[in-house]
């Protein structure tokens, strides 16, 4: 059940306009604590709040009409002049904003907005009271008492029906020329001063508290309980399964298909003419051109319809700053969040996928990255900190850097806390290098803050940023350098829809691997297996690999030794994964399978000739074998990619 | 009941807006409409001529409501145009504003397809469109 019946269309609409206008004005803010004059930036910023008030009206939503309201009015009195920017007005103005997000997101399960928190509303009266009160303010703000009641149906719609007589005011403005029914305004205006108090007395006409219609026939009591929304709110938090593209686009992957059909047709008439026993080389060579024209056009249009689904990830980065500002006032540090890069595209399944991962590398470099100002002047270096965040294309992949100028990561701390908290033991400890120690930061239950929680927590770990980076068949890099600041570097292929892979073979059978975990295929000797601790492992170039045939981890009878490995890298392990032959590279068009999922399969493809494949998923496939601790020999395997 | 042809410009910055507008519009039988981002588009369009009636936001970006409003009036082939401001204000200097500019009709959001019939038929009377 929602509480906008009818209306789920236009609030999605709302909704993703008034998102995308509060980031502006978020952004607009984190500029305007640099430059608090900036009478543009603050006409920007009032202009934002009108806009969404207005628009939830329409939707009933009158908590958030209320929010706006008060916001709006003391961005009015900023852009005149008559209010200061003060640390503390920003703050109250920031809550505000926090409000009004909030209010979104109840939007967003459909369900009316709850009344914003009283101490903001507080704040806001106060900030705007603290100055002497200017005449126009009662005639749209409701009294204070009637915010009280959440049965006030919709407290800030006066004036729907209760403004003035229009032709008598214009009459009084401009001296009678809008009752000869000439809507031309005199060059030279009346004084107006007898207006003022024409208007009050028609205003004073409508009662405060009226009870404007309701635009759409709902009414905010319809909300339900408070219970049944906090259940809901977690519950319906999906995606948006809308998407804005660029009409050019859509206009190209139209005419494509025009093309497409066009050489259908041809094709149709050449089946036609080799059908009836014409097979001279001039049809030969038309239906070679036309298959040829076919496999390029398809390949456009896979192109232009993967493109529709591209967004710049501008769209994601400008909710950072002000959340790299929150976090960085709450900590008492000073850091600006540079931004470039916006306009990369990215598929927008991987744009929602990534936004937790950021917002936690942020959170990351801000708490633990970048130093409190008295310790960055100790050490010389500029009191205000920078965290970038950079997205571009590299070749046929995403590249996303999260970067600090702060202290830098040690990786002698990080193996002591990883030895600490049992992650790894000490003689493991040993063995690493610089970058795979840097890389324990990403096993589950290590974070080198106690307080963690608190801030750059949610209780989400980097080991979650990994996994969902995964998730992604991406990868992260950390560099760091002490004294100079960290670096997080993530990698993504540029679609999801289209998943390199190595197709090896079974007996007869065609399997998929994902080309991204493959290192190098090596024929396998068996005279240079050894056996340690009774499991079989090879070494290669130094390195103790154990080897799993493909046969083992689908559970198949082995039936011959594997002729081939290949050498596969998971974030967890490295492996040789035995097999009998291969049949090349391929780029899979991965399609799920609906309804039911066998362990350890990740999808399926077809090849060109027709045969489908399974496309593995080894992570699963290995978990399972993980188990039974048949891998990795007698110690535990630490390599990190 | 005026011209279901009449041809009216929707102003607004915020393409919601300009949709629930329109539907309001649509409601009442106005089928003809064409939409504008603000002020400066707006003013392109009506100078392309073809309009009969503005329907407009005040806060708009680049060239706002009230702006748009005076130069429709200062300028001598778009000066008759009707002109129904629409704003998220009941605030008395802005009903002087509007009313000063030579607005022809004020309407306050949230408002019903029959308020804004009522507010547009005002205008058509008197300006002999009923």
């Amino acid at each position: 059940m929602s509480d906008f019946g009818g209306m789920e269309d236009l609030l999605q609409d709302f909704l993703q306009e008034a998102h995308d206008l509060l980031s502006d004005v978020d952004n607009k803010l984190v500029e305007l604590e640099k430059t608090p004059d900036d009478r543009g930036l603050l006409n920007d910023i009032f202009r934002g709040f009108p806009t969404v008030k207005g628009g939830a009206g329409f939707l009933n939503a009158s908590e958030l009409v209320t929010l706006c309201h008060l916001t709006e009015n003391l961005f009015d009195r900023l852009r005149n002049g008559e209010l200061e920017l003060n640390p503390e007005l920003m703050d109250v103005i920031m809550a505000a904003t926090n409000g009004v997000r909030e209010m979104f997101n109840e939007l967003g399960q459909m369900v009316q907005p709850q009344a914003a928190d009283p101490q903001v509303i507080a704040a806001l009266r106060g900030a705007l009271d603290g100055t002497p009160s200017v005449p126009s303010q009662g005639v749209a703000e409701p009294p204070a008492s009637a915010k009280a009641s959440a049965d006030d149906p919709a407290p800030v719609s006066i004036g729907v029906s209760g403004e003035p007589d229009w032709g008598k005011l214009q009459s009084a403005v401009t001296g009678g020329a809008a009752a000869d029914g000439e809507f031309i305004a005199k060059e030279e205006p009346v004084p107006v001063a007898s207006v003022p108090k024409a208007i009050e007395k028609s205003a004073a006409l409508v009662p405060p508290n009226s009870q404007a219609p309701s635009p759409f026939g709902r009414r905010t009591t319809d909300r339900p309980g408070g219970q049944a929304t906090s259940a809901r709110r977690t519950e319906e938090r999906g995606r948006e399964n809308t998407i804005r593209v660029d009409t050019a686009r859509l206009d190209q992957v139209l005419n494509l298909s025009g093309e497409i059909g066009l050489t259908k047709n041809r094709l149709t008439s050449l089946r036609a003419d080799i059908l009836a026993g014409k097979n001279d080389s001039e049809t030969l060579h038309a239906l070679d051109q036309a298959v040829s024209q076919l496999d390029l056009l398809v390949s456009d249009l896979q192109n232009s319809v993967m493109k529709t689904r591209m967004q710049p990830i501008g769209r994601l980065f400008q909710k950072y700053p002000r959340i790299a500002r929150d976090l960085a006032r709450q900590l008492g540090k000073d850091v600006e969040l540079v931004l470039s890069g916006e306009e990369t595209e990215v598929d927008k399944t991987m744009i929602e996928d990534l936004a937790d991962p950021l917002i936690h590398l942020i959170r990351n470099a801000v708490d633990h990255g970048v130093e409190l100002p008295a310790d960055r002047q100790a050490s010389g270096k500029p009191v205000k900190s920078l965290v970038r965040l950079e997205a571009r294309q590299e070749g046929d992949h995403i590249v996303l850097i999260i970067a600090d100028d702060g202290k830098g990561m040690s990786p002698e701390r990080i193996r002591a806390k990883a030895i600490e908290k049992g992650l790894i033991n000490e003689e493991e400890a040993n063995t690493l290098d610089e970058r795979q120690s840097l890389n324990l930061i990403f096993l589950p239950g290590f974070s080198t803050m106690e307080k963690v929680s608190d801030v750059s927590g949610r209780g989400v770990g980097m080991d979650v940023v990994k996994t969902n980076i995964q998730k992604l068949n991406g990868s992260v890099e950390i560099r760091s350098e002490q004294g100079k600041g960290s670096v997080f570097i993530i990698s993504l292929p540029l679609t999801l829809a289209i998943l390199p892979v190595l197709l090896v073979l079974l007996g007869d059978q065609p399997f998929a691997l994902p080309l991204s975990m493959v290192r190098e295929i090596l024929p396998i000797d068996r005279e240079r297996i050894q056996e340690v601790g009774g499991k079989e492992t090879l070494v290669v170039r130094g390195e103790v690999l154990p080897v799993v045939t493909l046969a083992r981890l689908l559970g198949w009878p082995l039936e011959q030794p594997p002729e081939y490995g290949v050498f596969m890298q998971t974030a967890e392990r490295s492996f040789i994964l035995g097999v009998d032959s291969f049949a090349g590279r391929d780029d899979a068009v991965i399609k799920s399978l609906e309804d039911f999922k066998p362990k350890g399969v990740a999808g399926v493809t077809t090849l060109s000739n027709g045969q489908i494949v399974l496309i593995l998923d080894m992570k699963e496939l290995l978990s399972d074998l993980g188990m039974r601790t048949d891998v990795g020999g007698g110690g535990r395997m630490l390599e990190f990619t | 009941m005026a011209d279901p042809k009449l041809r009216i410009l929707v102003v607004d910055d915020f393409s919601t807006m300009r949709r629930i507008v329109r539907n309001l519009l649509k409601e009442l039988g106005f089928t003809n409409v064409d939409e504008a981002e603000d002020g400066a588009i707006a003013l392109q369009k009506l100078q392309g001529g073809g309009f009969e009636f503005v329907v407009t936001d005040w806060n708009m970006p680049n060239m706002d409501g009230l702006t748009l409003l005076q130069t429709i009036r200062a300028t001598p082939t778009l000066k008759h145009l009707p002109v129904l401001m629409i704003t998220a204000e009941a605030k008395k200097e802005n009903i002087i504003a509007a009313a000063q500019a030579g607005a022809s009709g004020y309407i306050v959001k949230p408002f019903t397809a029959g308020t804004l019939s009522e507010k547009l038929n005002k205008i058509f009377e008197k300006m002999g469109m009923a």
